[in-house]
């Protein structure tokens, strides 16, 4: 019994870090330098020296990302009514 | 400050950090290795790479955990300070080492995943002689891991100081299972006793040092201020205040950091923007306040970051009666400019 809760909390682990894998992919293309101004220009090396934390972390940086878009978003249609 | 980000950064000064720690860390290893195969021929090379890469974890653990209060206590111990988080890094790596090897070499053998093998090989949880200390160990590991791969300042901002700061508070926990992790494996393994005392001695030294520094600074805030006059307080005498340098005042439980820079007197709240800094330890550098621990700096008369940096600390009026410094202690909005007091010549 114990075993097999152990082997289905490693599987959700798993499941998540997969899922950051794939985020992570997305995120260092077009996230990065829309949610941290301080991107710009910044590294290679940087750029890698943040993967582990994006891949356990995405969830943070994935709200923040979206919250940023949204904002973006309602900024444009603002502009757009006004014009 | 406001630029982008770098990889690591790296000064000359942190290189050659950098450089004695690793020279340091190299000693010990092979120090170690000779000594085992000269004292224990029959050691297997996983044993030595196991006991050589974790006694020095935990070693570096216990450097890293009194550098916070030594530097309370005196500031001779400040440049440890600076840098601290490649120590961390480092120690991370080595137990890394440790703890990927103890999996390799106790449970990749067998058919059960290593991982779930490290939770279920052995069940006694109930029991003292036989825990299954490796699983603390592990639980240690983990808060190690997210630690290190969250060192980069771009955590710091993106996690939010208060969360990253939490997340690294955990390093106490994080000691506490380590301590856990190697008492109950001794008694499984040892029968040498030199381990057990050599942990206790250490995290009593840790405790000791943390409860003086913790002491010092009950006693400096509880310090209560003269009579008030037109909202200020009578702080110190301006004899007291090197040029060039600060006192820090802890007034209604705000920290406030008096400096003197060209012969006035400026005020400026004591923490640093960046992560949390204590401002009034460090010196004026180029003419700007520098923060003591990765160098932030701030104008002395407004609190604000020189250009194209954008931070801002709260400021303080101050004036001068005879030799007497008075402080409003309710401050300013963060970048407001100041006049400041002029010292009276002598
Ligand atoms: C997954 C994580 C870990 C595993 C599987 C693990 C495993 C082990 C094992 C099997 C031993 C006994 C070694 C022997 O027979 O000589 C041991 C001892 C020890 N561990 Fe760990 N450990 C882990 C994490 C850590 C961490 C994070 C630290 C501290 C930074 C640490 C510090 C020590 C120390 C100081 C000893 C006693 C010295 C020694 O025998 O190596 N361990 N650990
Ligand atoms: S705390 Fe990092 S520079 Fe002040």
């Amino acid at each position: 019994m114990f075993t097999i809760v152990v082997y289905c909390l490693l599987i959700v682990i798993a499941l998540y870090l997969l899922a950051g894998v794939v985020f992570t992919i997305f995120f260092q293309a077009k996230g990065l330098s829309c949610i941290d101004e301080g991107t710009h220009g910044s590294s290679l090396g940087f750029r890698v020296i943040i993967i582990p934390g994006c891949i356990v972390f995405w969830i943070v940086l994935l709200r923040k990302w979206m919250n940023i878009k949204a904002k973006n978003r309602a900024k444009a249609n603002k502009e757009k009514r006004l014009l | 400050m406001g630029t982008s980000y770098s990889a690591v950064g790296w000064n000359r000064q942190k290189r050659i950090y950098d450089q004695v720690i690793a020279g340091c860390c190299v000693l010990y290893l092979v120090l170690f290795v000779l000594i085992t195969v000269t004292v224990n021929p029959d050691c297997t090379f996983e044993t030595v790479l196991l006991r050589s890469t974790s006694t020095l974890a935990v070693f570096i653990l216990h450097v890293i955990l009194s550098i916070g209060p030594l530097t309370r206590l005196n500031k001779k111990f400040l440049p440890l300070l600076y840098n601290r988080r490649h120590l961390g890094v480092t120690m991370f790596l080595l137990s890394a080492v440790h703890a990927v090897f103890g999996i390799l070499q106790f449970h990749s053998l067998g058919n059960v995943n290593p991982l779930v093998s490290l939770f279920t090989s052995n069940t006694h949880y109930g029991s003292i002689a036989d825990f299954p200390f490796q699983s603390l160990g592990f639980f240690a590991f983990v808060i190690f891991l997210l630690m290190a791969i969250t060192s980069h300042d771009f955590w710091l901002h993106n996690l939010t100081p208060k969360t990253w700061k939490t997340l690294h508070m955990f390093v106490y926990l994080a000691y506490f299972l380590v301590v856990m992790h190697v008492m109950l494996g001794v008694i499984q393994y040892e029968t040498n006793p030199v381990f057990v005392v050599i942990m206790i001695s250490g995290a009593f030294i840790l405790i000791t040092l943390h409860l003086i520094a913790g002491m010092a600074e009950v006693k400096k805030d509880k310090k209560a201020y003269r009579p008030e006059e037109e909202g200020f307080v009578q702080v110190c005498d301006v004899r007291d205040v090197e040029e060039s340098r600060a006192k820090i005042f802890c007034i209604a439980e705000e920290r406030i950091a008096v400096y003197r820079h060209e012969n006035k007197i400026y005020a400026i709240h004591n923490v640093c923007k960046h992560q949390g800094g204590p401002l009034g330890e460090g010196k004026i550098l180029d003419g700007c306040i520098t923060c003591p621990w990765h160098g932030y700096q701030y104008l002395p008369h407004n609190g604000q970051s020189p250009p194209p940096f954008t931070e801002k600390v709260s400021t303080y009026k101050v004036k001068i009666t005879g030799n007497t410094i008075w402080l409003k202690p309710t401050p300013d909005t963060a970048g407001t400019t100041q006049q400041g007091a002029a010292v009276p010549a002598e």
